[in-house]
Parts: C-alpha cells; sequence; structure tokens
C-alpha cells in the first residue's frame, strides 16, 4: 500500500486541471489575504512601538513618586544619580537618555479651548525628537524657552499660526492651579492619535511653571540601540536598582481584566499600594503600548474570521467537487474496490487529494502573499502621513509569524478535509457492485 | 474439491417499487484449472452470477463457496482481502487507472494487502507478465495512449499479478473488434493453460462461447444448459 495512494491522488490532481487550479486559486487567494493581515498585524506592534519609542524619545523608562506628608502622590525624580548608577553597575548600554516632565493643560487662544498633554524636555538639545517631529510649519531654529509645538489638528482647532501667544491652564504638582503663556514656534505633521494629543515644550519652562526645581523632572527614558532589548534591560535595571535598596512598584500587573491594559492594571496596583517616601516604577514601550497589542489581536481575530467565511465558501466548493468527482471516478473506484482495495483506503484515496490540493493552494497563497508584501513595501509614503505611526520610515512592512503562516495551514487543510469528508465516505461506503454497474 | 460452489443462489434487486429476480436460484460448480464460459444474452444474470462469484456482489439466498468456504457470513475487510488473494479481475471496459502507466497499473494489486513481494522478484514477475501480454514496448505509456486491445492485455496482467486462483472477465471482447478479440481469448487460454487459472468468463458471443471447455448458458436467470467439452473434467461431474 506503501505510497501508491498518495500517488494516484496527486496524480488525479492533474486530470482536471482547470478544475484544480480554480479550486487551489480559491484557497491560494484566501490564504493569501489572510497572510497580508497577520503580515501586517505582526509589523504593526512593531512598528507601533518604534515610532512610539521615537515620539516619547525611548524604550525603557524609570518614572518617579513621592508622596506627600499629606497623602497626595507626585511624580517626581529629585535626585537622577541613583539611576544612572544603577544603569552603570548593571552594565547596560543605551543610546541617549532623555529627561521628560508631562501635565495635562488646557490650551486657550481667543476664545477656542482645547485639552493637551504638554510633554517637557529639552527642544534644544532632543536631537532625536528633532528628527522624528517632523514641522510643517516654522522651524527648530525659532525655538525658544517658552515655545510650543502643536500638531496640525490642535493648531487647526485653535486657530493658531506660528508666533501666535497660547495661554495653558493647569495644575502644579501640588495641585494648585496655575497658567503660563507660550509662543507657537512651530506646527507639527499630525502622527496619529498620540501625536495629535501630544505637545512639546521646553522642560525647564514647565517645570518651573509645575513647581520643580532645577535639576528635577517626572520621567527619564532610555532610547535603546534595539526595542527588542528593552524588556531585558527594564528587568536588568530593576533588578540593580532594588539590589540598591531603591523602593520600587511592582512591574507585573496584579490586576488584569478585558477593560484594562496590563500597563493600566500596573498603574492602579500601583495606587493602591500604601507606601511612603519616593518610589520608583520601572516600564517599557511594549507595556505603555499594550493597547496597540489589542488592535493586533483584534486584526489576527478578523483575519481568522475572513479565513473561516472565505472557506466556508471554498468549502461549499470543495465539497461539491469532490462529490462531483466521486460520480465521475464511479467506474474507478468499483475496479479498485474488486482488485483489493479496501474502503478506507479508497476514503484516505479522496483525502490525500484534497489535502494535495489544500497544502498546494495554502503555499501558492503565502508565496502570493510574500510578494504582494515586498511590493507594497516598496511604495514610499513619506513621514508626512498621518498613518505614519504604523509604518516603518514611511513604508508599510509586514511581518508573519512563522506560527501563524503554520495556523493558516493547518486550519485550510483541516477545513478542506472536513469538506471532502463527506463524499470520500460516500464513495468508500458505496458497495463495487453497485459503482462498477452505475458506471456501465 | 471445486474451487468455487455455487449452492442455490439467487439475487433480486429493488427497481423502483418491484423487485427484479435477476437469478433465480443456481447451482454449478467450477473446477481449479477450467476455462469456463457464462453465456446467455442480456439480462439472463450472467454479470450477476459474474458479480456474486467475485464476491463484489451478495446473494439474496444461496450460498458461494470459494476453495471450499462459505463467503456469505465475511465482513467487507475480509471479502476485500479474499478478492485481492484468491481472485483476479478482467472488465468489458478494461476499467484501468487513468493516472497509471502500463507497468504501474499492473503493479498496482501488488501494492495492495499486508502481503510484500522482493523488488527484484516483483520486477521479473511483470515484466515477463507484460512480455506475455505483448506490451514490452508500452510499459510507460499511459491507458490513453493504448488501443483498446492493448489495454485489455493490460487487463489481463493485472488480474494475473497476485497469482490469483481465479480470474473473472465480464465480457472482455464485448468492445473490441472481433480480431482483437479472438486474440484476448487466445491469450486467456494460453494463460489457462500454462498456468493451470481458473478462467470464467461471461460473454453473448458465440464464437467465444466455442473456445470455452466447460459451458453454463442462462435464459432468466436460470441455467438452461450445463456443459463440459473437450473432457475437461468429467462429465458426471457437473451438477445443477
Amino acid at each position: 500500500m506503501k505510497y501508491i495512494i498518495p500517488r494516484i491522488a496527486l496524480r488525479n490532481l492533474s486530470r482536471q486541471k482547470k478544475r484544480s487550479f480554480l479550486l487551489g486559486g480559491a484557497i491560494a487567494f484566501g490564504i493569501m489575504i489572510v497572510t497580508l493581515i497577520n503580515g501586517f498585524a505582526g509589523a504593526f506592534i512593531q512598528n507601533v512601538s518604534e515610532n512610539f519609542a521615537y515620539l516619547m524619545a525611548g524604550h525603557v523608562f524609570v518614572q518617579g513618586a513621592e508622596k506627600t506628608p499629606s497623602g497626595k502622590r507626585l511624580s517626581v525624580i529629585r535626585d537622577d544619580s541613583i539611576i544612572f548608577a544603577a544603569v552603570r553597575d548593571s552594565g547596560l548600554s543605551y543610546e541617549f537618555a532623555t529627561k521628560t516632565s508631562e501635565v495635562s493643560a488646557s490650551l486657550y487662544f481667543e476664545g477656542k479651548r482645547i485639552q493637551q498633554t504638554l510633554t517637557g524636555l529639552d527642544l534644544a538639545t532632543n536631537l532625536f525628537i528633532r528628527e522624528r517631529v517632523v514641522l510643517r510649519q516654522g522651524s527648530w531654529d525659532s525655538i525658544g524657552p517658552d515655545s510650543i509645538i502643536l500638531s496640525e489638528k490642535i493648531a487647526s482647532r485653535l486657530n493658531v499660526q506660528p508666533g501666535d501667544r497660547i495661554t495653558a491652564s493647569f495644575q502644579t504638582l501640588t495641585g494648585q492651579n496655575n497658567i503660563a503663556d507660550f509662543t507657537l514656534a512651530a506646527i507639527s505633521i499630525d502622527s496619529g492619535i498620540i501625536g495629535s494629543v501630544m505637545s512639546y515644550v521646553n522642560l525647564a519652562y514647565i517645570n518651573e511653571a509645575i513647581g520643580l526645581r532645577s535639576g528635577e523632572y517626572m520621567a527619564l527614558g532610555f532610547m535603546l540601540k534595539d526595542l527588542k532589548a528593552s524588556e531585558a534591560f527594564a528587568t536588568r535595571l530593576y533588578t540593580s536598582m532594588a539590589g540598591m535598596g531603591i523602593q520600587l512598584f511592582e512591574r507585573s500587573a496584579k490586576e488584569e481584566s478585558s477593560t484594562t491594559t496590563p500597563f493600566q492594571a500596573m498603574i492602579r496596583a500601583q495606587r493602591k499600594e500604601n507606601w511612603e517616601g519616593s518610589r520608583y516604577s520601572v516600564y517599557t514601550i511594549d507595556d505603555i503600548v499594550s493597547q496597540a497589542k489589542q488592535i493586533v489581536v483584534a486584526l489576527d481575530g478578523a483575519s481568522l474570521v475572513i479565513l473561516l467565511v472565505l472557506f466556508a465558501i471554498v468549502m461549499i466548493g470543495i465539497n461539491n467537487t469532490f462529490r462531483m468527482v466521486m460520480y465521475e471516478r464511479i467506474k474507478e473506484i468499483g475496479t479498485m474496490r474488486a482488485v483489493g482495495v479496501q474502503r478506507k483506503e479508497i476514503k484516505s484515496l479522496f483525502l490525500n487529494e484534497a489535502l494535495f490540493l489544500a497544502l498546494g493552494g495554502a503555499v501558492a497563497g503565502i508565496l502570493l502573499a510574500l510578494v504582494a508584501m515586498s511590493l507594497l513595501s516598496l511604495i514610499d509614503f513619506g513621514m508626512n502621513t498621518p498613518a505614519f505611526m504604523i509604518m516603518k520610515n514611511g513604508h508599510l512592512s509586514f511581518f508573519v509569524p512563522p506560527f501563524r503562516a503554520v495556523l493558516n495551514i493547518v486550519v485550510i487543510a483541516a477545513l478542506t478535509l472536513l469538506a471532502a469528508y463527506f463524499p470520500a465516505k460516500a464513495a468508500a461506503k458505496m458497495e463495487p457492485a453497485v459503482a462498477l454497474r452505475t458506471a456501465k | 474439491m471445486s474451487i468455487i460452489e455455487v449452492r442455490d443462489v439467487k439475487k433480486t434487486y429493488p427497481l423502483g417499487k418491484v423487485e427484479v429476480h435477476a437469478v433465480k436460484g443456481v447451482n454449478f460448480s467450477i473446477e481449479k484449472g477450467d476455462f469456463i464460459s457464462i453465456a446467455g444474452p442480456s439480462g439472463s444474470g450472467k454479470s450477476t452470477i459474474l458479480n456474486m462469484i467475485g464476491l463484489i456482489d451478495k446473494p439474496s439466498a444461496g450460498e458461494v463457496f470459494i476453495e471450499g468456504k462459505p463467503t456469505s457470513g465475511l465482513s467487507d475487510k475480509e471479502l476485500t482481502r479474499l478478492r485481492h488473494e484468491v481472485l483476479g479481475f478482467i472488465f468489458q471496459s478494461f476499467n484501468l487507472i487513468p493516472v497509471l502507466n502500463v507497468w504501474e497499473n499492473i503493479e498496482f494489486p501488488l501494492l495492495l494487502g499486508k502481503t510484500r513481494v522482493g523488488a527484484a522478484e516483483k520486477k521479473e514477475w511483470i515484466d515477463w507478465l507484460i512480455d506475455e501480454v505483448g506490451l514490452g514496448d508500452w510499459r510507460t505509456h499511459k491507458p490513453n495512449e493504448l488501443s483498446g486491445g492493448q489495454r485489455q492485455r493490460v487487463a489481463i496482467a493485472r488480474a494475473l499479478v497476485t497469482k490469483p486462483g481465479i480470474v473473472l472477465a465480464d465480457e472482455p471482447t464485448a468492445n473490441l473488434d472481433s480480431s482483437t478479440g479472438e486474440q484476448i481469448i487466445e491469450l486467456m487460454k494460453r494463460i489457462n493453460r500454462d498456468l493451470n487459472t481458473t478462467f470464467i468468463f461471461s460473454t453473448h458471443d458465440a464464437k467465444i462461447v466455442d473456445v470455452a471447455d466447460h459451458i453454463i448458458r442462462l435464459k432468466d436467470g436460470l441455467i438452461v444448459e450445463n456443459r463440459r467439452l473437450n473432457g475437461a473434467g468429467s462429465p458426471g461431474q457437473v451438477r445443477e
């Protein structure tokens, strides 16, 4: 019996070339679409993380927290020497570190009001931000101590132009209301949801406004050579800091529900904890963009649904075809049974044929998807597009996790086998005399 | 002991709401090495009897004994194994597997079942059969590249490849011209002589009936003549 049934099954596919091509083509098309979605989703998280890291100027962040005697929590790093010592002690390397402070503020201009997060960093020295934030109007040369950079959308909603004075209202660290005036130095290209809620201001200026002293700030971001090294860096830094006796918040979230991301859960857990004095939390860009991971999960889910819907249609085609094949080959079935082929081997003949069809179609589909990905990634969308957050240097990029590709092939193979199973069973059940008589 | 014994066999088919009595109770036995013709007009029950002897159809009543053993209680798996080990089939429309070439079609039954033949022995045997049926130059050709006569020669070689005791041929010359038909019958007769294989063939061709050494003639599902010729077996052993 060795290989004869698979051999016949494989050759049977070439008997009706057009039919096999159409069925295999339908499978290939479905797999191609699903692989493209998977490829997009696979690269999505990496691109978003990388672009976020650039926007936020860091892959790993250390945030300081302090409790006032009245129990109010302040976000502040008063002395960062201990953090840098921990980095040095654990032998960690990074490209550069960025000190930031953040405040949620209401911006006012000629009766219009809008809520924004003002991110304070050293605009004069942070060359990295200068590279990543693309300006539509104004220039980096016009940056002054009280400068603010707004995204296009925000500038348009406030109806401001470079040079306009904008008033910001916010709370200081200790909870007092305060206002400060900023000069709009430049308008940046809208970079998606996050870009449109982030405005950049000078660290020293915002620190003074919210009540931080010189040299103090809220968070320290480390930009690494490779995004993938983030988790290892954070873990070692955390261990090193803990070893130095620095009080730290737990890194892993203790509470997680479907409505919160692990990062949100971590923040909530930190708020619930009882502590005193100064504490630090260490987190990575991946922790922050965990919400983007939910988008990936949704995309993967959608691709699975598409896969199932497409293949529900293909399955009907396969089922009908194999029923037709059964009647076309009824004489062969009768002959094979007469010369000694067992029922299960007849079933296996049909199932092998279906399996080869599925595997051929799936492999062709993956190859087509790879070609399509290569072609799509050649298109330069530029950095001026709002979708640049999900792109890699203005190009679409794809990554198909091998496990996902294998899973797709397995799902297709299983569905095709299921579609061919009943005709195969019917063929196997056929009495040889009936098959031979029907064929006459 | 008879190689085949058919005892009180009846076969009824449902045809819509009525029942067709294709075989109405027949008795006969076949000896090892017989070259036997089951003759009769269309609808007389030849093919039905052949199918029941070939274990591809079951009698509605009665019993078919193969090599002395009753077959009615056997499962489908056992019947399939018995067909493979004891019987060879030749069909009116040749029934070759279109995706296999001449050599592979003949080899096919050897790849079934559990018995394995050594590669060298198998090659020698198949090559001998191919030469015997005169297709030495056609071994790599697919069935659609062969004439009707050539296809039937392949079918004969395939039927013989497992060295069965009995070969059943259902109207083996019906789709062939008379000259090719005669060659096929001559070939079967020669193999019957050389290998002592029992050949049972159904036909309504009078010329072919004449070559047989045992004739069973049917009419309306009943035996009307059961006769041995050319001294094959003893006339007294013919049972009806």
